[in-house]
């Protein structure tokens, strides 16, 4: 495969800071662009995530076909809300009047902003879920999950998913090949087809999985998993004055959104 | 000593997979257990590892002991720290993505000190050669090397009993040498290990004792020193026409690893070829690129003098049939019979001619009998089998087989290459990627053998393996799957 989607092993500043506090961020992140969903805001972010890629040393690892379909998701996204919101300032019609015909599906300011919040907010999504993945140990972020008081079992549950992240990617490129050598292409057009073309990919994927949770969960039984409510850890993540600073400025963040959201900062409205 | 005292188990509502066996595996001692698909080996590694009937439900009876204690007397993780389990697909059993990590797993979960653990990891990561792999992220790793860490995770818990299924399974026969060293050093160190292997020369030379689980009852069994298999007669390739397939300067790479390295060969018609070489060398990407599925970076691959891209799907699959490693990745119906046919329908050639072959296809693989099953309730065997079955009835001119022999017994071997020569004798090529010496030798007419992306050497068996043991890969040519 062209690309390995998950950790990427480095020391920078972003890869040392506490792993809990980066679930933090990104938590943080979403709910900011939520509760006040501006795309000038998520365009801010989204340029900051990509620094944040250059800064860790991190190659955005996206292949050429998934490139393509982000793309092609975003504009639809910003197409479907200008055609469907019909209030705001009218700029014009996509199909102007011709004769007797139309005008139809018109555009306007308002549609145009909404549908530049929602496409962002995507792509924003998209790009801070898989820096995080990128930068963030699955075991330190466990280790750091159980300081928190979280139970290990669940803290794993994430460490797992972030191990079979790479290895999911890499069959379903096998699927689709086989898929291939049968003869058989992805199609669309018709119910019957969509069914079948989720079937044909489907299936395979989701038999393969339930196959290793069945060969992984013995191997971690066998190895003692949940033997105790507690257990140990030979590497420990550490909090620094790092991460009491970032925190801080996460929760700074939070805060503005909220105000933002209650328009309580109508001057810093005007330009985010 | 680890015993079971006439142990039963059925899966729920099936017939019973093994019959009051007895089994006694002692400290220091490596019992290799063989035996046909199905036969209950994976089985007998559950219920001595006491997975059965924890965490496998069916009908269990008997009862297996641990130093005359009854492991239905403990906690699971009690259990495991006595006897540890080396499943078959060593990848699944990964939980981390650090090998350090992986190796402390076992001793984080019972709480031990982080000193210890540290010895641990180093010890037991020495203990299989893989010391430098310390600092290593998981998936980097290769067959090899994630078999042995899973060894090393397994040791790190000091089991006093390890059992292995099907080790040799994903090892190319450098690995199979390493891993018989691994063995001897943990028999030397007290450890009882119990071995089940398809593979026999992979690890008779090490096995005190040699057990056959047959029909779910377990017989002693002598290996003769070489298992004779049948010789084929091996056809001439047919060089009076143009080749196959021609493939001119082939680079392909994934990333910023060059997998395929400047790759120039011809495929005649009638020819089987033995597709040979180490783990990761870049067989089963010269099998992608030849059966359509992966586009070259540069070079030309042609068939019947037509550029290979040019073909549409439908027209590739027509002529070229590609059978993956893991047969569950090619599995796309819900009925055995619908798997069976899928090809042709897709193909548009689903004649009544054509379903009777399929029938009598079924009848060959011995699925007949199972039309309606869910092809994913069948064993990995079978599975193989409908794999072939299904993609080799449209009679299609080239036949592309990743590592068919894995897990499979006497009979599965035979109906596969039933399949093989029937392509040639149409006219058709067989490319086989296989470990297997002894296959080779008896029935393909040519061998590849390639090393890091590159073809080291093309030619007749005896002339490929005679320059292979010059070159210092004897065990290529003396390591072969037997059944």
């Amino acid at each position: 495969m062209s690309s390995r989607f998950g950790y990427v092993k480095n020391d920078t500043i972003l890869h040392r800071l506490n792993p809990a506090l980066k679930l933090f961020m990104l938590i943080s992140l979403m709910i900011g662009i939520i509760i006040y969903p501006s795309w000038r805001l998520s365009i801010v972010l989204l340029l900051i995530v990509f620094i944040g890629f250059r800064v860790a040393k991190v190659p955005v690892r996206l292949t050429k076909g998934r490139t393509k379909f982000v793309i092609l998701f975003s504009v639809l996204l910003l197409l479907f809300q200008v055609l469907i919101t019909t209030n705001g300032v009218l700029l014009g019609f996509l199909i102007p009047q011709i004769g007797d015909f139309g005008p139809l599906f018109p555009i306007t300011d308002f549609g145009i902003v909404r549908g530049l919040a929602i496409a962002s907010r995507f792509l924003l999504l998209i790009f801070s879920s898989m820096f995080f993945v990128s930068i963030t140990d699955p075991t330190l972020l466990a280790h750091s999950l159980t300081k928190l008081r979280i139970p290990y079992r669940y803290s794993f549950s994430l460490v797992i998913a972030l191990r079979f992240l790479p290895l999911f990617d890499l069959e379903n490129h096998t699927v689709r090949m086989a898929q291939k050598s049968r003869g058989i292409t992805p199609e669309v057009a018709g119910l019957r087809k969509i069914i079948r073309t989720v079937q044909y990919t489907f299936f395979p994927l989701l038999v393969s999985a339930l196959s290793r949770v069945d060969s992984l969960s013995m191997s971690m039984d066998g190895r003692g998993f949940g033997y105790s409510s507690d257990r140990s850890y030979l590497r420990n993540s550490s909090w620094r004055t790092t991460d009491s600073l970032v925190a801080v400025f996460t929760l700074c963040f939070l805060v503005v959104c909220i105000l933002l959201a209650l328009g309580h900062l109508p001057g810093l409205a005007q330009y985010i | 000593m680890l015993e079971a005292r006439n142990i039963s188990f059925a899966y729920n509502g099936t017939a019973p997979v093994l019959e009051s066996l007895s089994l006694q595996v002692n400290r220091g001692e490596i019992i290799v257990i063989t035996g046909p698909t199905g036969s209950g080996k994976s089985t007998l590694a559950k219920c001595l590892s006491g997975f059965i009937p924890r965490s496998i439900q069916g009908d269990f009876s008997g009862s297996v002991h641990i130093d005359d204690v009854n492991i239905a007397d403990l906690h699971i993780a009690d259990v495991a720290r006595k006897v540890a389990l080396v499943q078959q697909d060593p990848e699944s059993q990964i939980c981390t993505l650090q090998v350090s990590d992986e190796v402390a797993f076992g001793p984080e979960n019972y709480g031990i000190k982080i000193e210890q653990i540290s010895d641990l990891v180093e010890s037991s990561l020495k203990s299989v050669d893989s010391d430098h792999l310390y600092h290593r992220a998981t998936f980097e790793l290769s067959g090899g090397e994630k078999q042995r860490l899973i060894i090393a995770s397994m040791i790190a818990c000091r089991p006093d009993f390890l059992i292995l299924d099907e080790p040799s399974s994903s090892l190319d026969p450098r690995g199979v040498l390493q891993l018989q060293h691994i063995l001897k050093d943990l028999q030397e160190q007290n450890i009882g290990i119990l071995v089940i292997e398809h593979n026999l020369s992979a690890v008779k030379n090490i096995a005190d004792r040699i057990l056959n689980l047959v029909q779910g009852k377990i017989q002693s069994f002598t290996v003769p020193d070489r298992i004779s298999q049948t010789k084929n007669i091996i056809r001439t390739p047919d060089v009076s026409n143009s080749p196959l397939v021609t493939i001119k300067n082939l680079n392909f790479s994934y990333g910023e690893r060059k997998v395929i390295d400047n790759v120039t060969l011809g495929l005649q018609r009638s020819e089987i070829i033995g597709l040979m070489g180490s783990n990761g060398s870049g067989k089963t990407t010269l099998i992608g690129l030849l059966g359509g599925l992966l586009a070259p970076d540069s070079g030309t691959i042609n068939f019947k003098d037509r550029p290979l891209r040019k073909l549409n799907t439908k027209e590739t699959a027509h002529h070229i049939s590609t059978v993956f490693q893991n047969p569950n990745h090619q599995i796309f119906e819900k009925t055995v019979w619908n798997e069976q046919v899928l090809t042709l329908k897709v193909l548009e050639l689903d004649t009544t001619d054509m379903l009777q072959q399929c029938q009598t296809s079924l009848e060959r693989a011995g699925l007949a009998g199972l039309h309606d099953r869910n092809p994913f309730s069948l064993s990995h065997g079978q599975k193989r089998r409908l794999n072939v079955s299904s993609i080799a009835v449209h009679g299609p001119e080239i036949l592309l087989l990743d590592e068919p022999f894995i897990g499979q017994d006497v009979e599965g071997r035979e109906f596969i290459k039933e399949n093989v020569m029937e392509t040639v004798e149409r006219g058709g090529t067989a490319l086989i990627v296989t470990h297997d010496p002894s296959f080779v030798r008896n029935n393909c007419s040519r061998v590849i053998f390639i090393e890091n992306g590159a073809i080291l050497l093309d030619g007749t068996p005896s002339s490929v393996f005679e320059r292979l043991e010059k070159l210092g890969y004897q065990e290529y040519t003396d390591m072969g799957v037997q059944p």
